[in-house]
């Protein structure tokens, strides 16, 4: 009640406040009021020599990717937004935004609405230097989208609706509704030893330790540099 | 290929791990890195101005001459540097651009002179910023004006929308009514309707001749009542159905409650309404008579059919504080002159001025330099009032007005401006549209001339052939190795619109056969769908384990083939076929068979598996082949 009350008076004071400026002629002047932007956070990096000491990159590399990095985004600081438009371009015939957007999740591991290059290149180094081990924790990290350590069902199948989103509408041969679904069956059937209907950290490192196909495809990205 | 973001290149090949688990197939090897590009400083030397850039800055946008291999024909070895004989002043904006991304255009120069060092460098003039684009046009406009070239046509195909639900492109019919016949049809409609239904209202007043026996002329409202009314009627039916049909087709219902044209429309048909609701009643008919003047109120409905009158109420609404200023400083010089002449005529025997709201009708009359002249003042105090109240009022009403003018001048003109840069936004987005799509094609293309292969399958092939291939950038390269991977994830391939439309058309038509076999197999390649190409073989050996038990069941159909050019093979032997070694053969030119489910009950014995390429051949003359289950 109190609330209703307090919203009533805000609404007087405003109406009385636009016929005040409405008899002085200064209405225009709302807009002329600047809401202060908020200036878009500046982030520094850490020194050189500390990143080099924290992740898995040489010197060069590590200039090579800051200059990348900070092309693209002036401030320092990468938004979801900004993430989104930019690996969208790698992908012009599909909509890449829902993956950016779970990628974005992963990359930023202290969950604070953006991505400093710190992350960025704590992520890449695990990407492309890591230990087979640490990749697949990343990729469990990854799928595991409230991050609770299981991976349900309805997880995989937003996680594979987002790739097959990727792929655009033009495919061979044409997507249909179900395929992320029986996509997602045959991950379960493969991951899923218990039956439990979720897979665990465990089960995902175990299975894919034994799929030769996966244990290859992880050493693809390892000169990407 | 977007431009500018070849420095996350690395960053998105690297994420791609994270479809690894999830592949269905089995990923392409990675391409051998040609060049480990040395991240160095090159020097331009343009016209003996030195520029200097990071290598990686410049191959951001490996389409244009300075990021692509043309570079090094401009490759001075003596000096160890890249020599171009242009305009060093307009290479400055050119190599910003890799800098910044963004193009922009230098107002002091001249037009020809920037475009033609635009094309030398290979970039399209479509690619410059918002903040220069209309200068830039514009300039060009004139340019092109004054030495009379032709002018280019214009490209203005309308845009191909995704398909919209039937209310989305009723709701676009309603708003643009160019959009398709019946909208327009509905438009000139409604238009007529308004205009006929404000006639009516106006023509119901006008006195009739009355006949010889008639003492008082009547309107011809009330001697040709039912005509009117049933005129009415049909305008109101109108406007409801419209104003049902619209709020139906709204997108947000509320909002286009809200919105003032909805409220017009209510005003405009609610007093017919109440008009058939109330019952004829001595007391409240006055009221309804009342009602009718918001009929009037329809004329406003003609906002939605005219542009200038939207601009118009849009004025009016921005200038809201110029008119409120205009209202109260007459309120306070009205009060001001009214109390003064009262007081000056108070004395004046039989004066008009009775009393201070009675003097605001002369101060107003005489402040708008009206002067009816039914109220003047008689003394001589009264007189020297009067005449300053009049000064006055002239000054007091002429300042606010330019105001007014200027801002409506501002937004027509605005308006104008936005429509110019619709329609010229359109066509630009086209035309670079039309470019990266070269790029989205590009990846087709390099599927198509074989590069997929694997590396010496294409050393062996090609060593025999003068092929011609681009040699590819490494960029692109990679770029392509990346959507190939896509591609494996999701087994899956990219096509390019006119195969998906023919595709579609295709499946549409065998659709009840796939109802059937799409309920076969439980594989996610869904051969239900079309008939697989060498790629895919590849899969089958992964998981063709459930697939054999599941055709063995199937019904036999009857299929069309539809080979387009050279057909590679077909399916019927696909499920334990392993093809890689025997199809390097058929990489090149290879081309998209679709064919219709073939969904046999071959038992995979009989199918002759070496046999099909030796069959191949027989489809080469002929076009659609129909197949019957063997």
């Amino acid at each position: 009640m109190s609330s209703c009350r307090k919203r009533c008076k805000r609404e007087i004071l405003k109406f009385a406040q636009y016929l005040f400026r409405f008899i002085t002629g200064t209405l225009n002047a709302d807009s002329v009021e600047d809401e202060l932007e908020l200036s878009a956070a500046r982030h520094r990096p850490e020194a050189l020599e500390q990143l080099e000491a924290q992740t898995r990159f040489s010197r060069k590399e590590l200039q090579i990717l800051y200059r990348g990095f900070k092309n693209e985004c002036p401030s320092g600081v990468v938004n979801e937004d900004t993430f989104k438009e930019i690996y969208s371009q790698f992908f012009p015939q599909g909509d890449a935004s829902t993956y950016a957007h779970f990628l974005f999740d992963a990359f930023d591991t202290d969950h604070n609405g953006s991505v400093s290059f710190e992350d960025f290149v704590m992520g890449l180094s695990i990407l492309l230097r890591g230990t087979v081990q640490e990749k697949l924790n990343w990729a469990f990290n990854l799928y595991d989208i409230n991050k609770d350590g299981y991976i349900t069902k309805e997880e995989m199948l937003d996680i594979i609706k987002s790739i097959y989103d990727m792929m655009g509408k033009c495919t061979y041969p044409t997507l249909k509704e179900e395929t992320p679904r029986q996509h997602v069956e045959i991950f379960f059937q493969k991951m899923d030893k218990n039956r439990d209907g979720v897979v665990t950290i465990d089960e995902f490192i175990d299975c894919c330790q034994n799929d030769e196909n996966i244990m290859k495809s992880m050493q693809l990205f390892e000169n990407v540099i | 290929m977007a431009a500018g973001v070849a420095a996350w290149l690395p960053f998105a090949r690297a994420a791609a791990i994270g479809w690894m688990p999830v592949a269905s197939a089995p990923m392409p090897p990675p391409p051998r890195e040609k060049r480990r590009g040395q991240d160095g400083l090159i020097i331009l030397n343009v016209s003996g101005t030195r520029f200097q850039t990071w290598r990686n800055t410049l191959e951001r946008y490996p389409d244009t001459l300075l990021g692509s291999t043309e570079r090094d024909f401009f490759f001075h070895e003596e000096t160890n540097e890249y020599f171009f004989d242009r305009d060093p002043d307009i290479f400055r904006h050119i190599l910003n651009f890799y800098r910044t991304g963004k193009l922009h255009y230098p107002r002091h120069e001249c037009i020809s002179a920037y475009d033609e060092e635009l094309a030398f460098f290979g970039i399209i003039p479509e690619i410059i910023g918002d903040c220069c684009y209309e200068e830039y046009k514009d300039r060009r406009r004139e340019n092109t004006e004054r030495i009379q070239d032709d002018e280019e046509n214009e490209n203005n195909k309308d845009l191909v929308l995704p398909e919209l639900s039937f209310r989305e492109s009723m709701w676009r019919a309603f708003e643009n009514p160019h959009t398709s016949t019946m909208a327009l049809v509905f438009y000139y409609v409604t238009g007529f309707f308004i205009a006929v239904s404000v006639m009516a209202n106006v023509v119901e007043t006008v006195p009739c001749s009355s006949g010889p026996n008639r003492a008082k002329e009547v309107s011809c409202g009330e001697r040709y009542a039912l005509a009117f009314f049933c005129l009415d009627t049909a305008c109101v039916m109108i406007f409801t159905v419209e104003y049902l049909l619209r709020l139906i087709a709204a997108p947000s219902r509320y909002k286009f409650v809200k919105s003032v044209m909805s409220i017009i429309d209510v005003v405009a048909i609610m007093p017919y309404y109440i008009g058939l609701v109330m019952t004829d009643n001595e007391d409240v008919s006055g009221a309804f008579v009342t009602l009718r003047v918001f009929r009037v109120f329809r004329i406003f409905k003609f906002s939605r059919h005219s542009a200038g009158l939207r601009i118009l109420g849009y004025t009016l609404k921005s200038c809201a504080s110029e008119l409120g200023f205009l209202l109260f400083s007459l309120t306070m010089a009205i009060i001001i002159f009214a109390t003064v002449m009262f007081y000056a005529e108070k004395s004046s025997s039989a004066s008009k001025f009775t009393s201070i709201p009675a003097a605001f009708w002369y101060t107003i009359v005489t402040m708008t330099t009206l002067g009816y002249g039914d109220m003047v003042p008689k003394t001589i105090m009264g007189k020297i009032f009067g005449s300053v109240c009049s000064l006055s009022g002239v000054l007091v009403i002429a300042l606010p007005v330019p105001v007014i003018v200027s801002n409506f001048s501002r937004i027509y003109h605005q308006s104008q401006r936005a429509e110019k840069r619709r329609a010229q936004k359109k066509t630009r987005l086209a035309r670079i549209r039309a470019t990266k799509s070269g790029g989205a094609n590009a990846y087709l293309q390099y599927k198509r001339n074989g590069m997929l292969a694997d590396a010496e399958e294409e050393a062996s092939k090609e060593a025999g052939k003068s092929l011609v291939c681009k040699i590819n950038p490494t960029f692109e390269t990679q770029h392509h190795h990346l959507l190939h991977c896509l591609e494996k994830t999701t087994n899956h391939e990219f096509v390019d619109e006119q195969t998906y439309e023919t595709n579609c058309m295709e499946v549409s038509l065998t659709k009840p056969s796939m109802s059937r076999s799409s309920s076969l197999s439980s594989s996610p390649h869904g051969l239900s769908s079309c008939c697989t190409r060498r790629n895919k073989r590849k899969s089958f050996s992964v998981s063709n384990s459930n697939m054999v038990g599941g055709r063995r069941g199937s019904i036999q159909e009857l299929s069309t083939i539809q080979i387009r050019e050279r057909p590679m093979s077909n399916s019927r032997s696909s499920l334990n076929a392993k093809f890689e070694e025997t199809l390097p053969l058929n990489s090149e030119e290879q081309s998209y068979i679709t064919a219709a489910v073939i969904s046999m009950p071959t038992p995979p014995v009989t199918t002759p598996e070496g046999g099909d390429s030796a069959s191949s051949p027989d489809f080469l003359q002929s076009n659609i082949v129909r197949v019957s289950a063997l």
